[in-house]
This record gives C-alpha cells, structure tokens and sequence, in this order.
C-alpha cells in the first residue's frame, strides 16, 4: 500500500516537471544570490544607514546643545546689562553726591570768605571811627581853648589850659558819655 | 473639437484591433506544466527556468555591482534607488518584527522579495516564450529560423491575411502534410518550440525551493533563537501526557494528550505551509502567463496591455506575501512561548515611538 502511494507521489511530482536536479539547481541560484546580496547590497547599505542615522542624531544633539548654549548666552548678556546699568546707577549716584558736597563746600566757604571779609571792614570802621574821634577830640579841645580865651580876653597859659582841658576830656571819655556826645556834637558843629 | 478627438482615439483604437487579430496573432498556446528542456548535460536537463533564473541571477548581481562599487553617505544615482528600496523595505521589516529580529531576518526575506519580483516583472518582456530552440514534427506551430553565432534560434511566426487563425497546423488537419511541405519549402521550421526563457516561477521547482528556502531559515531562526529543545517542543509536546501517566491522573493525561496533538498538528502545518508557499506562487504566475499567452493570441493588441498591467501588479504582491509571510512565520517560530521577547519587542516599539514624539515636543 505505501510503495503505491509513495509512487504515486513521485510520479506526481514528475508530471509537475519537479525534479531533484532542477531544485537543486534552484536552491544553489536562490544561495548564491542571497549570498551576494548580504555581502555588497544589505551589510553596506545597513551601515550607511546606521552611520547616517547616528550623524543625524548627533546633528541633533548638537543643535539641541547649540540651543542651550545661545539660551545660556542671552542670560548672560542679560545679567551683564543689568550689572551694568546697576553700577552706570551707582556711579551717577556718587557723582551726584561729589558734586552736592562740593556746591556745599563752596557755599562754605563763600560765606566764610563774606562772614571774614564782613569783620575785618567792620573793625576797619572801628578803627577809623576811633581815629577819627580822637582827632575830632583833639581839635575840639584846641577849638574851646581858643574860644576860652576869647570869652576871657586874657592869654593864659596855653599849657595849663590845655592840660586842664585834657583832664576834663579824659573824664568824661572815661565816663563812657564822651562816644555818645562826640557823634551828636559832630554834625552840630 | 474635443469630441473629434476622442471619436479619433476610438477609431484608432478599434484600427489596432482590427489589424492586431489579422496579422499579429500568435499561434495557438502550447501551455504545459514541465518546463522544456534545451540541453541535456549528462544526466542533468538544463532546463529554460533554469536558464532564466541564471539569467535573472547574473542580472541583478550586475546591477548591485553597478550600483556599490562604491558606497557613499550621500548618495547618487543608482545607488540612491537601489537605496531607497532596500532602506524602504528594511523599515517594512523592522516595523513588522522589531529592530534586533528585523537584522536578523532582512536579508533573507529582502533577497526572496528581490529576487521573485524581479524574476516576475522580467518574465513579461516580450522575448519570453517565443524564441527558442525548434524542433520539427509533423505538426505544430510555423517558425522562421535564424542564426545567432553558434545558436541556432528560431522565432515563431507571425499570422498573415492567407491564414486568419495564426500559423498553427493541426493534426487534424486533412491537408496537414501538404501544408508542412508548402512551409518547409518556405524554408520555415513546422514542429514545437523549446523558448529560451520562461518564468521562473512557472515551473514548480522555482517556487518549491524557495519554499524550501524559507522553511530551512524559519526553522534555523526558531532553533537558534530558543535552543532546540524549546523549540521542539512546540512540535513534540509529550511532557504532559507523561506526567499524566506517572501520576495516572486522567483529566492530565488527557490535558497532555491534546497538547502532543496540538504539536502534531503544529508539525503537520510545517509542512502544509510548504505545499501551500509553492502553488500560490506558482499558481499565480503560471496562471499569470497564460492568461498573457491567450491574450496574445485572441487579441494581440490594446487588450492584452490591461493583463500585462496586471501581471505587474500580481507580480509584486507575490513577491510581497511570499517574503512578509516568510517573515511572519519566522517571528511566530522565534517568539513562540517566550513572554521575554514579546515584551522586548513591545518595549521597543513604545521606544520607537517615544523617540518619534521627542521632536513634536519642543513645538507644542
């Protein structure tokens, strides 16, 4: 029974034109092909492909890097103006701070110069105004001798007299009543 | 005018016709099964298939020896098509099976994808079928005969006004042997053409081996990938019905009986899948071919284009099941019975599509 149906299937085979030769014949061809294949078509294109691939994503990662890096940057510029304009601040504060002392110095010192300025007139004038009396005194007294002796008619002594005027002078300018009666005599006369 | 026009396309069309059915109609088809056989060598025939799958071979290795004489990272010409189609089709792989499976399997299905569509498509060029070696007889088909160096090559003949239904002389004919003179007076060849190039797949040894072909690698690939005895197991699963016995439980016994007939039947449909690989590729472009043929004959112009275009079409899908379902039953015999792979391929598809979401997100 199974001889039969085993020749029967090889038979069958035969009608199909399947022979052991033919197949191997394919078997080699279909190898062969898959052999040269792999080697200078898939194995080549493969590692382009991965090299290729890898490039890109290198290329991206540094691109992702680049990115970073400029946001970085821009931070730091930032920052930087911003120190900046904090010490630009800083330094027109103190300017203006230099220049209020100085403005102030000056003022000083200007109403110093006037204040100085003012007391050394002030005791100029004092000066002069006591000179000036003590001339006015002097002349006065010779003034009343020469109108004593006029009134009296008669020389006297001129040395007596005007040792004798002194004296009374000399009082009343010690009294302190001789400054407030010189100026009223002044015009006066 | 527009209306002109296409009434002149129709009458043009309808002319091809006409003068195709009277003057270029092949003789009728002679389909058979075997491939002819040209030269015996020994005790080996060297049949047309043969010589045509040599053919298709020596083509496409000159063609990606054109193209990698040297490999480039940037690209040109033809090694950027010849390029893209493998970068196209790897990914294809890779998208099915995973990355560490998909290296593993690429070239093998890449070169059965290759190889058939290629030996497909080529099949279609008109010198297929009807230049070959003659060989006279007492009836057939008319041929004219020609000398290519030291081939003797003969060609079939045309059809002419005298004859209508092409220049096939019939047995039946009574007037057979009088007919067979008046040609050879001619000095033309009556009897059988044996072309020089048939499809490949058309003769069932073709297919059979790449059948062959990818049962060996399914096999290989399940075996190196689980060890043998996982993977024999898959067919030869009779731990639990030993158990069964030792431990004389029944409702084990039983358990393990059916899965030793679930692993017969897994072995069985090994083997169907062989069958089943070879006569869908056959089948199809056997079928292809003669449809072609007949077409020729019937109505040589404008219908048989439909056809041609066609057979291009069945051509590449062939070549694409044959390959993607090498490529299915070799991720079925890897991934058999083992969680671990399963989720590593499940882990890296997730990674593929996180790493393929990572630039969408610095635009939202």
């Amino acid at each position: 029974m199974e001889p039969i149906f085993l020749g029967g299937f090889v038979g069958g085979l035969k009608a199909l034109g399947i022979n052991l030769p033919s197949l191997l014949a394919q078997l080699i061809n279909f190898t062969i092909l898959l052999v040269v294949l792999s080697v200078f078509a898939y194995k080549p294109a493969m590692r382009l492909l991965d090299e290729r691939r890898r490039r890109i994503q290198e290329g991206l990662e540094a691109a992702e890097q680049a990115k970073q890096q400029a946001a970085q940057a821009g931070v730091e510029v930032q920052a930087q103006l911003e120190r900046a304009r904090q010490e630009g601040q800083a330094v027109i504060g103190q300017a203006q701070q230099i220049a209020a002392r100085i403005q102030e110095e000056a003022h000083q010192q200007a109403r110093q110069d006037a204040e100085a300025l003012l007391t050394r007139a002030r005791s100029e004038i004092q000066l002069e105004r006591d000179s000036a009396i003590a001339d006015l005194r002097r002349e006065f007294a010779g003034l009343t001798i020469e109108a004593a002796e006029k009134v009296i008619g008669q020389s006297l002594d001129r040395q007596a007299h005007r040792r004798l005027i002194e004296e009374v002078l000399a009082e009343s300018t010690l009294g302190g009543n001789g400054d407030q009666k010189a100026p009223r005599s002044e015009p006066s006369s | 005018m527009r209306g002109h026009r296409r009434w002149l396309i129709i009458v043009g069309v309808l002319v091809l016709v006409v003068v195709g059915f009277v003057f270029l109609r092949g003789p009728t088809p002679d389909i058979r099964i075997k491939p002819e056989t040209l030269y015996s060598v020994g005790m080996v025939n060297i049949t047309n298939t043969l010589v045509t799958s040599w053919v298709v071979v020596a083509l496409m290795i000159t063609l990606v020896f054109l193209a990698s004489r040297r490999w480039e990272l940037v690209p040109r010409g033809v090694q950027n098509v010849l390029e893209f189609i493998i970068e196209s089709f790897y990914n294809l792989v890779v998208g099915i099976v995973g990355e560490k499976n998909g290296r593993r399997f690429f070239p093998v299905v890449a070169t059965m994808f290759f190889f058939i569509v290629f030996a497909n498509w080529f099949s279609l060029f008109p010198i297929f079928n009807v230049i070959g070696l003659g060989e006279e007889a007492e009836e057939g088909v008319v041929m004219q005969k020609v000398d290519i160096g030291p081939l003797p090559v003969t060609y079939v003949g045309l059809s002419s006004l005298s004859q209508m239904k092409g220049r096939t002389i019939d047995a039946e004919d009574p007037e057979a042997a009088q007919k067979v003179e008046e040609e050879k007076e001619k000095g033309n060849v009556v009897g059988e053409i044996r072309p020089f190039l048939r499809g490949i797949n058309t003769d069932l040894n073709m297919p059979l081996g790449l059948a062959i072909m990818s049962a060996i690698f399914v096999e290989f690939w399940g075996i190196s990938t689980l060890g043998l005895s996982t993977y024999g197991s898959k067919f030869f699963n009779f731990g639990g019905l030993l158990q069964g016995m030792r431990k004389l439980s029944v409702g084990q016994i039983f358990r393990g009986g059916v899965d030793a007939f679930v692993g017969f039947l897994e072995l069985a449909s090994e083997t169907v899948r062989l069958v089943s690989f070879t006569f869908r590729l056959f089948g199809n472009m056997f079928a292809g071919e003669v449809v072609i043929l007949m077409f020729t004959f019937l109505i040589p112009l404008v219908f048989t284009l439909p056809f041609y275009g066609l057979e291009l079409f069945v051509g590449l899908i062939q070549a694409f099941i044959f390959a993607l379902l090498t490529l299915v039953f070799g991720m079925m015999a890897v991934s058999h019975g083992s969680h671990p792979d399963a989720e590593e391929v499940e882990a890296e598809t997730h990674h593929t599509q996180t790493t393929e979401d990572r630039p969408v997100n610095p635009e939202q």
